[in-house]
C-alpha cells in the first residue's frame, strides 16, 4: 500500500503541486465559480467550432446529460450517504412525461420539460417519505424496487405506450439539446457547488457520517435528506425530460435504465463521490469508455461495466478526486512536518496539526 | 375453487423461491453481504444441468432419474463459483462500506449476466422432463408431477442445508462466525475460508434450485435480478437469519404471486411483491421472525 502510493506520489509530484491539486479540486472557494464559469464558456463554444450536427456533438451531449445524472446519484449517495439504486426511476418519469405532453397533449417542449421536472419532484417527494425511512441494504434494495415496478408499470399502462414505447419525430435541433443539457449541468454544478458551502450542505454531510448525532444536535434530518432527494429527483427528471425527445423514442427499457443506474453509480464514484468535480470528470471519463467500447465490442458493454466497477469499488473506492486530494493533503501534511523525515526540503519543527 | 387451484400452485412454485432466498439469507447472516449477483447462481446452476443433460442425451430431454442426477453436478460447480466469487472478490470490500459490498455484486452480476447472454445467446430454454401421465388430479385440484418433484426436490436442498448447519463441523463454524467473527477467529476458526463455504453452500443451493426452475418455469440469462429481488423479499419477510422464516416466506409470496396473476394480471405480481415488501419495513422492519443475525 504505502509503498506504491510513494511511488505514485513520485510521479505526481513533478507533475502537479500538490497544493495546487488541492485547491483545484475540493477545498477551493477562491477558484471554484471561475473554474466553472470557464469551463462553462468553453464547453459552450464547441458547436462554434463546427461540431454542429455531428457525431462528436452527440457524444458531447451525451456526456452532459450523464454527469447531471452522476451528479444528482451524488447529490443523496455522495453527499448524504443514501445509496440509492433508483435514480433512473426520476429519469423515466421525466422521460414519459414530455413524451405524452408534446405528443399526446400537443404542449410546447419548454411547458413539457418543466412539468416533467416538476412532476419528476412530485414523484420524488413522495416516494422519498417511504424509502427514505429505510437505511443501508433496505434502502438501495427498495429504491432498486421502486425503479422496477416504475418500468413494469409503464409497460402496462396505454398512456405509455406499452411495451413497444412511443416514437417521437418533431424534435428540436441537436444543438438545442446541446445546449440545454449543458445548461442544466452548469446550473447543478453551480447548485451544488454552492449549497456544499452552506449549512444545507454540512447538515446532508453529517447525515452521512452519523445521522443519529446529526438528529441529537437539533438538525430535522427528515427535512433535509428529503429536499436533497427532491433536488436529485428534480435534474434526474430534467434529463429525462430532454432525453426522450433528444432520443427520438422511449420505451419501458430505455426509459427505466437499471444498467444506466449502475453506470451512473460508478461514475460517480469512478470521479470520486461526495465532491462536486468528481461526479462530472468519471461520468466525462466513463462515457468516453464506454463510447468506445460500443463502437469496437458490442455485446460487451456490462461485461466492461460490471468490471469497471469492481475495479473502482477494490481499488480506488475514493475516485480520481477523492485519491488525488487525499495525497494532496497528505503531501501537505508531509510539507508542514508530521511524519515525513524524509523530506527535507522543510525540516523546520512544525506541529502537526496548524 | 379457483382460488385454491392458485394457491396450490403457488405453495409449489413458492417452495423454490424459499430455496433460493434460503441461500440469500445464508449469506446475509453470516457475510453480511447482500449479493446481488445471488439470481445468476441460480441461473447458472440452471444452465449447467441444462448442459450435462444435453451432453448425455444430445439434446436437453430424458427421464426423471436423468434429470435428477444432473443436480449434484450443477451444486459441486456453483459451490466452486460461490467460493471463488467470496475468495477473489467480496473478501477484499468486507468490512467496509455496506454500499461498496452491493456495488460489488452488482457488477459482478451484470457481467456475468452478459457472458451468459455471449455462451447461450438471450433466448429461453427449458429441459424437458419425459414422464408418462405429465399432471394428476387430487380433490378437483391440477397438480403438475414435475412440479411436485421440484417441489420435494427444493424442500430437501433446504432441510440439508439445515442439518448441514446444525451438524456438521464445518456448520458449527459457519454459525460461529454469524455471531462472532473475532472470536471465532480466537478459537481457531479460518473466517476467510469459513466465509467462503459459506458462499459456496448459499450458491449451491441455489444453483440446485436452478435446475428445477429449469424444469418447470425456463431459464434465460437475465433472469436472474427478479430471483434476487424475490430472496430479498421473503428474506426481510421471514427474518435476516432464520430459516424456517424464509421458507414460510417462499410459499406466502408464490402464494400472493399466484393469486394476483390468477386474479388479475401476471403483470402486476412484481409490482405488488415490492408494494407488500414496502409496507412490510415500515411497519415491521425485523419482519415476521426476526431477530437480527449477528447481534
Amino acid at each position: 500500500m504505502s509503498t506504491t502510493d510513494e511511488e505514485s506520489g513520485g510521479v505526481l509530484r513533478s507533475i502537479l503541486p500538490p497544493e495546487q491539486v488541492d485547491r483545484f479540486l475540493g477545498t477551493c472557494d477562491d477558484y471554484g465559480w471561475p473554474l466553472l464559469g470557464l469551463g462553462a464558456l468553453v464547453a459552450a463554444s464547441f458547436p462554434l467550432l463546427g461540431l454542429e450536427g455531428g457525431y462528436y456533438m452527440t457524444v458531447l451531449t451525451e456526456m452532459f446529460l450523464f454527469a447531471i445524472l452522476a451528479l444528482s446519484w451524488d447529490i443523496v449517495g455522495g453527499q448524504t450517504g443514501y445509496p440509492s439504486f433508483g435514480n433512473m426511476a426520476f429519469f423515466g418519469i421525466g422521460a414519459y412525461a414530455t413524451a405524452i405532453l408534446t405528443k399526446d397533449f400537443a404542449l410546447a417542449f419548454p411547458v413539457a420539460f418543466l412539468l416533467a421536472g416538476l412532476l419528476a419532484v412530485t414523484f420524488a417527494a413522495i416516494i422519498g417519505i417511504v424509502v427514505l425511512r429505510l437505511r443501508g441494504h433496505y434502502f438501495a434494495i427498495a429504491t432498486l424496487g421502486v425503479l422496477l415496478v416504475a418500468q413494469q408499470v409503464s409497460r402496462i399502462l396505454d398512456i405509455t405506450g406499452g411495451a413497444s414505447g412511443k416514437i417521437l419525430l418533431e424534435t428540436p435541433s441537436a444543438e438545442t439539446f446541446y445546449y440545454l443539457f449543458l445548461g442544466v449541468l452548469v446550473f447543478e454544478m453551480g447548485l451544488v457547488y454552492y449549497l456544499s458551502g452552506t449549512r444545507f450542505g454540512f447538515v446532508l454531510n453529517a447525515i452521512r457520517d452519523d445521522e443519529e448525532k446529526a438528529t441529537a444536535m437539533g438538525f430535522n434530518t427528515t427535512y433535509y435528506k428529503t429536499a436533497a432527494w427532491m433536488l436529485a429527483g428534480l435534474f434526474t427528471g430534467f434529463a429525462g425530460a430532454a432525453y426522450s425527445l433528444f432520443n427520438t423514442f422511449i420505451d419501458p427499457q430505455t426509459a427505466y435504465n437499471g444498467a444506466w443506474n449502475v453506470e451512473l453509480i460508478a461514475m460517480a464514484l469512478l470521479g470520486g463521490s461526495g465532491t462536486v468535480a468528481g461526479p462530472v470528470i468519471g461520468a466525462f471519463g466513463l462515457h468516453t469508455i464506454i463510447e468506445l467500447v460500443e463502437t469496437y465490442a458490442v455485446g460487451w458493454q456490462l461485461v466492461l461495466l460490471g468490471g469497471a466497477v469492481i475495479i473502482t469499488v477494490i481499488g480506488f473506492p475514493k475516485g480520481v478526486v477523492g485519491t488525488l486530494s487525499e495525497y494532496a493533503s497528505q503531501m501537505d501534511y508531509y510539507k508542514h512536518g508530521g511524519m515525513a523525515a524524509t523530506d527535507t526540503d522543510d525540516g523546520s519543527e512544525v506541529s502537526a496539526d496548524e | 375453487m379457483a382460488a385454491t387451484q392458485f394457491v396450490v400452485n403457488g405453495l409449489l412454485v413458492g417452495a423454490l423461491f424459499a430455496g433460493v432466498a434460503v441461500g440469500f439469507a445464508l449469506i446475509w447472516g453470516v457475510v453480511d453481504i447482500i449479493n446481488l449477483a445471488h439470481g445468476e447462481m441460480v441461473m447458472l446452476g440452471g444452465y449447467t444441468s441444462y448442459w450435462v443433460l444435453t451432453l448425455i442425451t444430445g439434446n436437453a430431454e430424458g427421464s426423471p432419474l436423468l434429470f435428477l442426477a444432473t443436480i449434484p453436478v450443477a451444486i459441486a460447480v456453483l459451490f466452486g463459483i460461490g467460493y471463488a466469487l467470496q475468495r477473489t472478490l467480496v473478501s477484499r470490500v468486507i468490512g467496509t462500506d455496506i454500499f461498496l459490498t452491493l456495488l460489488v455484486t452488482f457488477g459482478a452480476s451484470i457481467a456475468i449476466q452478459q457472458l451468459a447472454i455471449q455462451a447461450w445467446s438471450a433466448n429461453p430454454r427449458s429441459i424437458q422432463v419425459s414422464f408418462a401421465d405429465p399432471s394428476m388430479t387430487l380433490a378437483g385440484i391440477v397438480v403438475p408431477k414435475m412440479k411436485l418433484v421440484a417441489f420435494a426436490g427444493a424442500l430437501v436442498l433446504t432441510a440439508l442445508m439445515y442439518v448441514f448447519l446444525q451438524k456438521t463441523r464445518t456448520g458449527r463454524a459457519i454459525r460461529a462466525v454469524s455471531q462472532n467473527p473475532e472470536a471465532a477467529a480466537l478459537v481457531g476458526i479460518d473466517v476467510e475460508h469459513t466465509r467462503a463455504v459459506t458462499f459456496g453452500v448459499s450458491s449451491a443451493i441455489a444453483g440446485g434450485i436452478g435446475a428445477f426452475i429449469a424444469v418447470i418455469l425456463n431459464i434465460q440469462p437475465q433472469m436472474g435480478l427478479i430471483y434476487t429481488l424475490k430472496s430479498f423479499i421473503i428474506v426481510v419477510f421471514g427474518g435476516v437469519g432464520s430459516i424456517p422464516g424464509a421458507l414460510i416466506g417462499g410459499l406466502l409470496l408464490g402464494s400472493v404471486e399466484e393469486l394476483v396473476a390468477g386474479f388479475a394480471s401476471s403483470q402486476w405480481t412484481l409490482a405488488v411483491s415490492f408494494s407488500l415488501l414496502i409496507v412490510l419495513l415500515i411497519l415491521k422492519p425485523k419482519g415476521l421472525f426476526g431477530q437480527e443475525a449477528d447481534q
